[in-house]
């Protein structure tokens, strides 16, 4: 029996064949997955909700807004610092990052209509808070009952003199957190981006989608900095809505998370004919890799030669750690399962430490994150899919202007990921496990069958894999540590790991797949 | 109630019905729930409650789309039960509606039916509860779950002897309290629910996905039969109780009760227990109330000091609140997220009864509460102590007010599943906590307090006008001064409150100029006599100083009266004290307020290290403190206590012994520290080592190098180079020390030597009492005579220091010894307290023996003298 096969044992028929769509094991040609459709009801999935994508993540870490959330106080409070953005207000930057503001709706308000009560919050919220902008988000009822929330955003903006947009990101669209995404980048993208009058420098960049979780955001920043770029803005981790209203002078956009915000990428170099580059921040070679790709793209000498020098420089601070670590951790191996993108970024941070990952999967990526952008246009669109708007954008006549000529362009996208995505796939081994939306039933499979030693998931199977006597990193919050991205966060991450590895509790404990055998035989006797 | 915010609740202090309804189905053996509704609300929900039990958690979903809100949710229902029964195998699905199908409509219980038609083979009992997010908080979700399952489990009505125990969302650790309280009365019961295994499992050879332990379908079916429902919830709504469910259904008595916490409601919990059971309280139970109420007592002092904010579940609040009443510790704020009014008049009555008692009657009460209104109202009631969940981690963050986590959820602390609160065991264990954070308080901050109760408020006055001429008068600050006016120390502060190294407390303090050595202490009032008669005798008079013997801040009730006493007499004369610094902050007002515009402040050192290496002990406040502790806390009272006096316009010296090796080049960092809190001058002395000291063998810095320190320094602050190292009772100019005359110790010197008849001893000495003088120092020596076993004063004899040690160096030396071997011609044996090799030889060869000792004058004498007669002593 095959890997995949093994691990699909126990599934009914029905259930056997949805989900053998979805776990592959990758060969030299075989390299479609099934991604992005509807969870099996009824098994332990570990992905969210609509609302969860939009306001946990994509809005979530802007910290001078108020995001009011329009629904009964279940999902305000579950989405309350839940996740580990970090922000730092200061003076002029207001931070609402520890906040968590509601509408309470209670049954009257399911009743007669929520809009009088998210009425009244707006004004109190301006009053209390003075925030600088308001976002709406609609949790499941909302959308239900009939609330207009736009009608009530653009009631308040004229009312208060600020933005307010809403966001119709109830919990039961799409498949995953993954509508939530395209929903929040749609309303950034039609209310915000674009706004601000910021005048460009010589090399004036966005980040796109780092979520400064753990301070990641803040390393990259730091490492950009030092080079000499201008970073207009980090779309969302740490941000401010006033710097996201200039996203649009910037003559590049650096693209981290593919999955959750290449529609703004995408929308972006439609209309103002900005290019995006995929980088990648996590792990020490691709980091590398990503500043020497920036500055192929601004050609110029003197930047250049900068960027080899702050290289040079940040390698030799690190080596020595570095080195150790991996003379630790070398000829482990790995399984991860995270968002949908972190599994391929972090493959190459383990690489950098000669860790092997046997096993990679994301919860809600599509099928362009697993096998590369190519294969957009043979995605089929489904009733979920068709369900989350796809804004059409109109070039902006007056402001669009394109960096590169297009002689430079098709020549340099030959040389560097440019408006470009290969997915996670390409960058597997052969014979290495990849699964989508993956559930409580096939981690303790794969786990049984694979024997990683090291399970990289969230808090939900984090207990799971420990149980079965293995180390659980989680990528989601970092277990309260980071950064892990960069120069220093490569370190950072080392550390983590091989302090988990060595926890003297592991000797003490027996894994329990270890107590049945590993070969199953009988004596014969010899005569 | 919440101020004027009625539509934006910030910062939540509750959850949603979904949470309960999830806690009480993880305590039913074998029992899995699926969430009827988008697939966010079970994520939510297992991070939330992994993090806080970290063990998995597995919450279904139906995983509703948009499709099904359009044509409901029962395909994805029947599907997602019908999986979950595959993978799990349980014997009991939960199904919670969430805010999507309770708003959609579905009808579960048809979906139910639906499910058992299509899959007549699966023996899974189905259990569905209504709890819509928007339909109440986890409490209700949690109550409204119990009595569902009650009502959809297929009840035995059969009387028998058990009783039920139903109880609210407890930690796995106060459910194993629980039971085993249970287990010491010979009662068989059944706990509903019972997650204490599921919550909080241990490492096992194998693990088991299906949370297999809890209450049994079976256990829950007999609960109609049972003699009595003891319900531990005092405010679970009665259409939601499963207890009243029991008592309507199946005519089961129902007793509700707080939970046990505290030693109250856990006494009336036990009582009820005996009574039920006919047996006597055990003597464990027993031993343990006594326990608790010992610690009662014993923290009832810390206890009195807090002010506590209590959030949560009403229950709990409820609890929390009795248990600190209980112990006197009030509870300001007390507030609940869910609606309750019965809570809060429960709340008035408890709480009402012990504020006027901690004279507050100021405390609130809220239900319907959100985090911004109790953060507002805990900084209003200046609460000191939090007891909740990890929720008021902000507040505890942005205010520093500390939080008791002991609630869920706790997101940032490991053992949520391990919080003990129930019984007296709970009890005692929760009270050391709060009284712990209380005393962490306490014992971080009373220094702090202290300083700002003491010093802080202590307004800064502009420097006094008369404090720069008075200057000019007083002879220790004036080079001009130092020659025409007088002053006089007054011994009256016998006691030391450091140790330092170079100083032996047999003979008191040689600190501020080694004045510490005088013949008598003084009471206020005779210190008000001598300077009396002192005044008469000296017109030009200006000065009054307290130098010890000791410290003149030491027992500061007999400075205060000394010089309140003079003052009365003499308004103008200049106060002037010298101290170690210790105490100045504590009594720099008081100074200033007396009129002391003049103080000395022996400051050797500014860096801890080395003034660790300087002091052996502080004493502060009944504590003696070693080490860099006590050298950390005199080095900063001594530059607090410098710059507040200065200030205050007084006029500030510094003294610094040079100790070689020790601090002779760390001075000119000294000088510069003290410049810049405000001294006017700095005193830059030799150290003389004393015998019986720790630094009786450190090497003496040369006066040739100290005049060096001086120069350098001269260019930071002005120096002081006419010091004398007066005594603490000298009277007069300086140089000129009239005390021995003005005191009555000895006759006035008469000029004219008397004739000789025993040995003849000259002694140096600048107290006159003890032998405390180098050789080299010496400008008169004052000779003795031992005759017939007795010692004599004869006279003084004025020779001119040997080694001037001033700033003309040392010129004419031979001269200088040449005239001492004259002026000691008659005498058998000098006695100093160092002697140079050279200057000894030189004796030597006249015949004159030397001797080295710190001793008072006659001792030494007698001593040597029957060594050097072979008289053996009196």
């Amino acid at each position: 029996m095959s890997k995949v096969d093994r691990i699909l044992d126990k599934y009914s028929a029905r259930v056997y064949k949805n989900r053998k769509l979805h776990i592959i094991e990758k060969t030299e040609d075989n390299h479609e997955i099934s991604a992005n459709t509807r969870t099996i009801p009824g098994i332990m999935t570990n992905r969210g909700c609509c609302y969860a994508g939009c306001k946990g993540v994509v809005l979530g870490p802007i910290k001078d807004v108020a995001i009011i959330t329009h629904g009964p106080i279940g999902c305000g409070f579950y989405s309350w610092g839940t996740r580990r953005n970090k922000a730092r207000g200061d003076k002029h930057t207001k931070n609402f990052v520890e906040y968590c503001f509601s509408t309470d709706m209670q049954e009257p308000d399911i009743v007669f209509g929520g809009e009088k009560k998210l009425k009244q919050a707006i004004k109190e919220v301006v009053e209390i808070f003075d925030p600088d902008a308001i976002m709406i988000c609609a949790t499941c009822p909302v959308g239900l009952i009939g609330d207009d929330i736009h009608a009530v955003a653009a009631e308040a903006e004229k009312l208060y003199n600020r933005k307010v947009v809403a966001f119709s990101c109830e919990g039961y669209k799409g498949v995953s957190q993954s509508g939530g995404h395209h929903i929040a980048n749609n309303g950034l993208m039609r209310h915000i981006i674009g706004t601000g009058d910021r005048v460009p420098t010589k090399y004036s960049i966005n980040i796109l989608g780092e979520y400064n979780i753990g301070g990641d955001a803040w390393e990259v920043e730091r490492i950009l900095k030092r080079i000499g770029y201008d970073i207009v803005v980090n779309i969302p981790g740490d941000s401010s809505i006033h710097e996201i209203e200039n996203a649009h002078i910037a003559h590049l956009n650096l693209v981290q998370c593919h999955r959750s915000i290449n529609y703004v990428a995408d929308m972006l170099k439609d209309k103002y004919g900005t290019s995006w580059l995929k980088v990648n921040f996590i792990g020490v070679s691709s980091t590398v890799k990503s500043l020497r790709d920036i500055a192929r793209y601004f050609n110029d000498p003197e930047l250049t030669a900068r960027t080899e020098e702050v290289i040079a420089e940040e390698l030799a601070a690190i080596h020595d750690e570095m080195e150790y670590y991996k003379s630790k951790l070398k000829g482990k191996t790995a399984a991860l399962f995270v968002g949908g993108s972190r599994s391929h970024h972090y493959q190459k941070l383990l690489k950098d430490f000669g860790v092997e990952t046997i096993m990679a999967g994301y919860e809600f990526a599509h099928r362009d994150d697993y096998e590369g952008r190519e294969v957009l246009p043979f995605i089929k669109e489904d009733a979920d899919s068709k369900n989350i708007e796809s804004l059409r954008i109109e070039k902006d006549e007056r402001r669009y202007r394109l960096y590169l000529s297009e002689e430079q362009y098709e020549k340099l996208r030959k040389e560097i990921p440019l408006d470009y995505y290969e997915g996670m796939i390409k960058d597997m081994e052969k014979g290495t496990i990849i699964i989508d939306d993956m559930n409580h039933f096939e981690t303790e499979e794969i786990i049984r069958i694979l024997k990683p030693d090291i399970f990289f998931s969230g808090i939900k199977d984090k207990y799971v894999i420990q149980k079965a006597g293995i180390l659980s990193r989680q990528l989601h919050s970092y277990d309260y540590s980071g950064p892990y991205a960069g120069f220093n966060g490569a370190v950072n991450f080392g550390r983590d790991v091989l302090m988990g590895l060595t926890t003297p509790a592991w000797g003490l404990v027996k894994a329990p797949w270890k107590n049945s055998p590993m070969i199953e035989g009988h004596l014969q006797e010899v005569v | 109630m919440s101020k004027k915010l009625k539509s934006l609740t910030v910062n939540p202090c509750k959850m949603c019905m979904p949470m309960g309804a999830v806690h009480a189905f993880y305590g039913i053996a074998r029992c899995m729930t699926l969430l009827h509704g988008s697939q966010g609300c079970s994520t939510y929900i297992r991070r939330h409650m992994a993090t806080h039990y970290n063990e998995p958690v597995d919450i279904a979903s139906s995983s509703m789309t948009e499709e099904g809100t359009v044509y409901g949710g029962e395909k994805n229902l029947i599907k997602g039960i019908h999986n979950l029964c595959r993978l799990y195998d349980p014997d009991v699905v939960g199904i919670a509606t969430t805010c999507l199908s309770e708003t959609i409509g579905e009808d579960i219980e048809g979906i139910i039916k639906k499910y058992h038609a299509q899959y007549p083979e699966s023996r899974v009992r189905l259990i569905p509860v209504s709890s819509g997010g928007y339909m109440g908080t986890q409490f209700e979700g949690y109550f409204r779950t119990l009595r569902s399952i009650l009502r959809h489990v297929d009840m035995k009505k059969e009387k028998h002897d058990r009783i039920n125990i139903i109880t609210g969302m407890l930690s796995p650790a106060d459910v194993r309290t629980l039971k085993d309280i249970l287990s010491l009365f010979p009662i068989a019961y059944i706990l509903l629910p019972d997650a204490s295994d599921n919550l909080d499992g241990g490492y096992e050879e194998s693990y088991r996905r299906l949370p297999d332990n809890g209450t049994t379908l079976e256990e829950i079916s007999l609960m109609a039969g049972s003699r009595l429902t003891i319900e531990l919830s005092l405010f679970c709504p009665p259409e939601d109780s499963p207890g009243e469910y029991l008592k309507e259904a199946y005519g089961v008595p129902l007793v509700r009760l707080g939970p046990p916490v505290g030693l109250r409601d856990t006494d009336a919990f036990i009582k009820l227990l005996s009574e039920i059971s006919g047996a006597p309280i055990p003597e464990r139970l027993k031993g343990e109330q006594g326990r608790y109420l010992d610690a009662m007592i014993d923290s009832h002092k810390y206890n009195a000091e807090g002010r506590a904010v209590v959030f949560g579940d009403p229950d709990f609040v409820y609890s929390m609140v009795r248990l600190c009443c209980e112990n006197g510790l009030l509870p300001v704020v007390s507030a609940t997220g869910t609606s309750s009014p019965r809570l809060l008049e429960l709340l008035h009555d408890e709480i009402g009864k012990i504020a006027p008692g901690l004279f507050d009657e100021e405390y609130a009460v809220l239900d319907k509460a959100d985090f911004e209104r109790i953060e507002e109202l805990a900084l209003e009631k200046k609460a000191n102590l939090f007891i909740g969940s990890s929720d008021a981690r902000r507040i505890e963050e942005k205010h520093g007010i500390p939080l008791v986590r002991c609630a869920f959820p706790i997101h940032d602390r490991v053992g949520g599943q391990r919080i003990s609160t129930l019984g007296y065991s709970g009890s005692l264990n929760l009270l050391d906590s709060l009284t712990n954070t209380l005393l962490k308080i306490k014992e971080g901050n009373y220094r702090k307090a202290l300083f700002e109760t003491y010093f802080k408020d202590s307004k800064v006055e502009a420097p006094q006008a008369c404090g720069v001429s008075a200057t000019d008068l007083h002879p220790c600050f004036s080079c001009t001064g130092a020659h025409r006016y007088a002053r006089i120390h007054l011994p009256v502060a016998p006691d030391c409150n450091i140790q330092c190294k170079y100083c032996v407390r047999k003979f008191d303090c040689p600190n501020e100029s080694r004045p510490g050595v005088t013949s008598q202490v003084l009471t206020p009032e005779e210190a008000l006599q001598r300077f009396l008669d002192a005044k008469k005798r000296l017109s030009n008079l200006t000065v009054v100083g307290i130098a010890g013997p000791g410290d003149a801040l030491a027992d500061f009730d007999k400075t205060r009266e000394t010089l309140r006493l003079i003052r009365e007499h003499d308004p103008n004369v200049i106060f002037c004290i010298s101290t170690n610094g210790l105490a100045l902050p504590q009594y720099a007002d008081e100074l200033v307020a007396l009129g002391v515009s003049h103080v000395t402040i022996t400051i050797n050192a500014v860096d801890v290290e080395i003034a660790s290496q300087i002091y052996s002990h502080v004493t502060m406040m009944g504590m003696r403190y070693s080490g860099m502790a006590g050298a950390a806390m005199l080095v900063s009272n001594q530059l607090l206590g410098l710059k507040l006096l200065a200030s205050r316009g007084v006029t500030c010296k510094v003294n610094c012994v040079v100790l070689q090796g020790i601090n002779d080049h760390h001075i000119e960092t000294v000088v510069e520290k003290v410049k810049s809190l405000g001294a006017a001058i700095t005193n830059i002395m030799q150290l003389i080592p004393v015998k019986g000291s720790a630094f009786e063998h450190l090497e003496m810095v040369s006066a040739k190098t100290i005049n060096e320190i001086r120069k350098r320094c001269e260019r930071i602050l002005p120096q002081m180079y006419h010091c004398k190292q007066c005594r603490a009772d000298a009277v007069g100019l300086l140089g000129e020390d009239q005390s021995l005359i003005l005191y009555g110790k000895k006759e006035p010197v008469q000029e004219v030597p008397r004739e000789k008849k025993g040995l003849r001893f000259a002694v140096a000495t600048r107290s006159g009492i003890l032998v405390d003088q180098h050789f080299g120092k010496v400008d008169e020596f004052l000779i003795y005579e031992y005759h017939d076993g007795r010692v004599a004063y004869i006279e003084r004899r004025p020779i001119g220091q040997y080694c001037t040690g001033g700033m003309d160096a040392c010129d004419s030396q031979e001269d200088k010894m040449t005239r001492i071997l004259k002026a000691l011609h008659d005498c058998e044996g000098v006695i100093a307290l160092r002697i140079g090799v050279a200057p000894q030889r030189r004796l030597e060869e006249k015949g004159i023996h030397t001797y080295t000792t710190y001793d008072g004058i006659h001792e030494a004498i007698a001593k040597i003298a029957r060594e050097m007669t072979g008289e053996e002593a009196v």
